[in-house]
């Protein structure tokens, strides 16, 4: 094994020259990985505001203004008062998601049961808040209908009262009411339908959306750097040195596994680069890093053997890295470095999970987020470490049977 | 020290070496001269242990190539005719990294490497990477790369090609260093003057075949001191034959004919240069026009003419 060693050091100091493809390999995942948590990991939930516009300023009309921001729609919206002009004008501009205008005369329309119109114009450049806008506009004529229908006489009577009422009048309204909002109580409460409550289970606490999308990152520069790793096997047979190596005795082996070793530590420094500043950003418990590191290093030398005996199969240097491209990016989709596996269809990450890079993102996942490390179990393990030995079989099979001849 | 019994590879239906048999001693060059695609580098692959050969056998130092592979190569220093380096490490760390693939360590490996450097004449430029070397550089180092290791055996793959005279007169040197340091040497080339520089003993292949073998005084022998003379123009193939059987049977007992197209006779015999005049005469006599005449002394390069028909770098 002490040449497994010379060729581990003879790779490393080849790849210090080339410096700039690890930078590379690093540098894309961590800008593809910023832009996804840029869009998804900020937690800001959207918030738009509804123009309106009061010509009535009236009691009703006030009551219509304050329904928008009532409870959790006033996290979603906003309501600012504005003139017609300045309203149609910001909504035109994108500034806003709605302009509802309430027209003159509004409130005794109401009252007198007229046909009154409200006009809503929406952001047609957004789609989710300009809909919660107009179903909750549509909810409040339901509503306003309603009231008509059960307490018609009482908002007669109300319109026909003086400015200034009698308290017995006032309290003889306020019995009415109450009396007829019990006589519907036992239709309302409790309501017919006997509904059984039953809890669901207590939910496991969800990781943010962006953590999610961590191990997929880290696996794309570990597929990125084990990809390329595995090119200088061309790279070494057009240099003629495979064919050298061929010419010396029973060094095959040492030559094979110090090209393991090399992958290992590239893989490793160029994933565990990632590996720390997600663990710094999303403030993982470092006790995880060594488990985490091992596990993206071990599994990148299995990544990068495969890698190598299929581009070792192909005849020339050029098949050889068309096919490996080509091959990367679809595995890379299925495997959850652009979307997380959690989040996607069940049958869909089923087969992600079944990729190569999909098992060890999915792994990485549960070591990340479990409550503490060492968590992933041994037989995933021992399929890596099988899958690199499967996998550099093959490459030593490929040199021995005429890869490094040519 | 090298031997090579009735060895054949075969690709298919195609014969690249046909029942080869040759050996070559402790402390001497053995040349491997044939045209390009005769069959050299495929026997050089297979002495390696790069090819397996179809039947026949080869041994180095005593180890036959197959079933004593790795002792074999353990004696074997090889220097293909294409560069294998790695241009991104110093030229030391070549020389290191293939002195340990044969098992050098310590202050051996050391010493080795630096006399390698001198040796191959790049002491002075050990710590640059072969990327900035020149042409002649880096076939010097890989030349270096095949001999760090001290073999008995040394196998060159047609280690000239492509480099320029002044490093092609080092590359000689450095081959009469190993030899006189007591390597056997099995030189390939089809540069017939290199061959008869550095040679002790050769072999002529052609489509696989050896077609002669000796020394250089022995193989020279065997075209005595006959000259070879190549005629060019137009010629009735037929007339031209009847006219020069007719001038051996006029007492040039030695003329013989070797080739003839209807642009081209190939002709040798002694003293050429005195007959030519009764052999234009004859030639001019079939009707034939001799547009372009070309008298060559004896040497390999005619051998191989004599004995193929063609020329050796054809």
């Amino acid at each position: 094994m002490r040449f497994a060693l010379t060729s581990f050091k003879k790779d490393l100091a080849r790849w210090r020259q080339d410096f700039m493809s690890t930078l590379i390999w690093i540098s894309i995942p961590l800008m593809i990985g910023g832009l996804i948590t840029a869009m998804m990991g900020s937690n800001i939930a959207p918030h738009g505001v509804l123009l309106m516009v009061d010509e009535d300023e009236s009691f009703l009309s006030e009551l219509v203004a304050g329904a928008y921001s009532v409870g959790n729609l006033g996290e979603l919206i906003s309501v600012e008062k504005t003139t017609l002009e300045e309203g149609v004008e910001r909504v035109n501009d994108g500034e806003a998601s709605g302009l509802l205008v309430i027209p003159e005369g509004f409130g005794e329309a109401f009252l007198e049961s007229e046909p009154v119109t409200l006009t809503l114009k929406t952001n047609p450049s957004q789609t989710i808040l300009p809909g919660i806008i107009t179903d909750v506009t549509e909810i409040l004529l339901d509503a306003g209908f309603y009231a008509h229908q059960l307490f018609g006489d009482e908002i007669d009577a109300i319109q026909d009262m003086e400015d200034d009422p009698a308290d017995a009048l006032v309290a003889a309204m306020a019995v009415t009411i109450q009396n007829k909002v019990e006589s519907v109580a036992p239709h309302l409460f409790p309501p017919i339908l006997e509904v059984e409550i039953v809890e669901p289970p207590p939910a496991e606490p969800t990781p943010p959306l962006a953590l999610l999308f961590l191990p997929g990152i880290i696996l794309m520069a570990v597929m990125f750097s084990s990809n390329g790793v595995a090119s200088d096997w061309w790279r070494e047979r057009e240099l003629g040195t495979l064919r050298r190596l061929v010419y010396a005795p029973g060094q095959l082996g040492g030559f094979i596994a110090g090209k393991a070793l090399a992958a290992a530590v590239v893989i490793g420094l160029v994933g565990g680069i990632t590996l720390v500043i997600g663990f710094l950003y999303h403030g993982i418990s470092w006790a995880k890093l060594p488990s985490s590191l091992l596990w993206i290093a071990i599994s990148g030398v299995a990544l990068f053997s495969w890698f190598a005996a299929l581009q070792m199969l192909f005849s020339n240097q050029k098949t050889a890295s068309v096919i490996s491209s080509v091959l990367l990016f679809p595995l890379l989709m299925a495997g959850g470095s652009f979307f997380p596996l959690a989040v996607l269809p069940g049958w869909i990450a089923a087969i992600g999970r079944a990729s190569p890079n999909g098992f060890v993102a999915d792994r990485l996942t549960s070591e990340i987020i479990a409550p503490g490390a060492w968590s992933i179990d041994l037989s995933s393990w021992l399929i890596v470490i099988a899958g690199a030995a499967i996998g550099l079989s093959v490459c030593a099979w490929r040199l021995r049977s005429g890869f490094a001849r040519a | 020290m090298l031997k090579v019994e009735e060895l054949s590879k075969n690709y298919g239906d195609f014969v690249a070496v046909d029942k080869i048999s040759f050996r070559a001693e402790k402390g001497t060059v053995f040349g491997l001269l044939g045209p390009n695609g005769a069959g050299k580098s495929t026997t050089i692959n297979c002495i390696s242990g790069l090819l397996q050969p179809t039947s026949g056998h080869a041994s180095v130092a005593g180890h036959d190539v197959v079933a004593d592979g790795k002792a074999a190569r353990g004696n074997l220093g090889v220097v293909p005719q294409e560069l294998a380096l790695y241009e991104d490490l110093p030229a030391v760390e070549n020389l290191r990294y293939w002195g340990k693939a044969y098992g050098l360590r310590g202050a051996d490996l050391e010493d080795r490497v630096n006399v390698v450097l001198e040796t191959i004449g790049l002491g002075d430029r050990a710590k640059d990477l072969p990327k900035e070397f020149s042409g002649g550089m880096k076939r010097r180092l890989n030349f270096g790369c095949g001999i760090v290791h001290r073999p008995p055996v040394i196998l060159l793959d047609e280690p000239s090609v492509g480099v320029d005279p002044q490093s092609r007169a080092r590359l000689f040197d450095m081959v009469e260093a190993e030899r006189d340091a007591g390597a056997c040497i099995l030189y390939t080339t089809h540069y017939m003057e290199e061959a008869e520089r550095l040679c002790d003993s050769l072999a002529i292949i052609d489509h696989g075949k050896l077609i002669a073998q000796g020394t250089v005084d022995e193989l020279r022998s065997k075209l005595g001191a006959r000259d070879v003379l190549q005629l060019s123009g137009h010629f009735p193939i037929e007339a031209t034959k009847q006219a020069i059987d007719a001038l051996v049977q006029r007492g040039n007992e030695d003329l013989e004919f070797i080739a003839q197209e209807e642009d081209s006779i190939t002709l040798t015999l002694s003293q050429a240069s005195q007959h030519l005049p009764a052999i234009f005469d004859a030639v001019a006599g079939t009707g034939g026009r001799v547009t372009e005449t070309s008298l060559r002394s004896p040497n390999l390069e005619t051998l191989f003419l004599l004995l193929t028909g063609k020329e050796l770098r054809e």
